[in-house]
């Protein structure tokens, strides 16, 4: 099955950045929204996680808060 | 196999010290889970340090880098759990256990943002309450904010969030605000910010996110409300010594005590450097001279042990 992966962040955040990296890395695909200029992209994000905090990550319709990569890793089925 | 010098942390303070330890040809080894420490936070430009007239936070730790990675040091990327001293050597414990050994240490692991403990506080992160105005403040686009604190980092935090929120309000608890002059005058310029003083922070309000505030007035002893959507919180740093407790004495607030002329701690061999220790001045120029005098001081403890 294809993963949906959706990352909202800003240009300045640096856990984003170390996010980003990771799932390069890892040459998983997704689809970045950058909160700090994205007015919908920032409401969505807000409202899907009730929480005023970046980075966000969505897989697969399910939301991580922050850069918790056990789970990223659970969710993607990775193997580390 | 015993390192002749550990480093701690890799901040401006463990980077210069790790350095100058490659260049004294010192068998070294660097343990940080990140680079850069609190410049990763710089909401503003840095335009305090020579060479660099205006540099963003991101640039100067990329160059610090590199500058570090061409002199050859080994780097563990991990946390440290616990430092502790063997006779003459070091044995310092990352997590999942492992442990490397050394004569001699520099500790350079700075500081973490501290809490405001007032009530709300915990319930309320990340849900208006932020540690990180550079990380979050983009998602307070044309909302009312709270800075609690008025040193360096609570002005530059205003300033990154003038040209963001809609109206700051900056609350100092003592009689006058404590940060530089040039970020006084940067602030006024905006017409966004009121700066209340003798403002005691009582609680942080609010139902799915933050709502308000309650401080109490210091002169009256009233109790007032503040509209709010978000409180950041900049009233300064714990410095992280968690690991090495039973080997350092502590200042009051809890930074280790070190002799300004060599960064040496009350245990021979152990050094600290950056905004961990006692130094009154916390910048990225100070850190730095501190981490080159702890590795300078760290060899000359070396030569004289063999």
């Amino acid at each position: 099955m294809k993963n949906t992966v959706k990352v909202f962040s800003s240009p300045f955040c640096v856990y984003c950045s170390v996010l980003k990296q990771f799932l390069t890395e890892h040459n998983i695909g997704f689809e970045e929204f950058d909160v700090s200029q994205d007015a919908k992209a920032r409401d969505e994000m807000i409202e899907k996680s009730k929480q005023m905090a970046i980075p966000v990550v969505e897989i697969n319709g399910e939301i991580i808060i922050g850069f918790d990569k056990n789970k990223i890793v659970e969710l993607l089925g990775m193997k580390e | 196999m015993i390192y002749d010098l550990i480093i701690i942390g890799g901040g401006p303070a463990g980077i210069t010290a790790g350095i100058y330890a490659m260049r004294q040809r010192l068998n070294a080894l660097l343990i940080t889970k990140n680079f850069g420490g609190q410049i990763n936070k710089k909401a503003v430009a840095i335009g305090n340090y020579p060479g660099f007239d205006k540099i963003s936070g991101a640039e100067l730790i990329k160059k610090f880098k590199n500058h570090l990675k061409k002199t050859g040091i080994k780097i563990e990327k991990s946390k440290v759990n616990k430092v502790e001293k063997d006779g003459d050597v070091f044995l310092i414990f990352i997590e999942g256990g492992q442990s490397f050994k050394s004569k001699a240490v520099i500790i350079a692991s700075g500081s973490d943002p501290r809490p405001l403990e007032v009530a709300g506080e915990k319930e309320f992160l990340g849900k208006g309450v932020s540690y990180c105005p550079l990380c979050d403040g983009p998602l307070f686009k044309n909302k009312n904010v709270a800075i609690i604190g008025s040193g360096n980092s609570a002005f530059e935090t205003a300033i990154f969030l003038s040209n963001i929120v809609n109206k700051i309000y900056i609350l100092e608890c003592g009689p006058q605000v404590k940060t530089f002059i040039d970020n006084q005058e940067i602030i006024k310029k905006t017409n966004k910010a009121k700066v209340i003083v003798n403002a005691a922070l009582k609680e942080i309000q609010g139902d799915n996110f933050v709502k308000s505030i309650i401080y109490q007035d210091k002169e009256t002893a009233k109790e007032k409300i503040l509209k709010v959507d978000g409180v950041f919180v900049e009233i300064g740093y714990l410095p992280a010594t968690y690991f090495v407790k039973d080997l350092v004495d502590f200042s009051e607030r809890d930074e280790i005590l070190t002799d300004p002329n060599n960064s040496q701690t009350r245990t021979l061999g152990l050094f600290a450097a950056g905004d961990v220790n006692v130094g009154k001045y916390k910048q990225i120029i100070t850190a730095c001279a501190e981490g080159a005098t702890a590795a300078l001081s760290a060899f000359e403890y070396l030569k004289k042990q063999k």
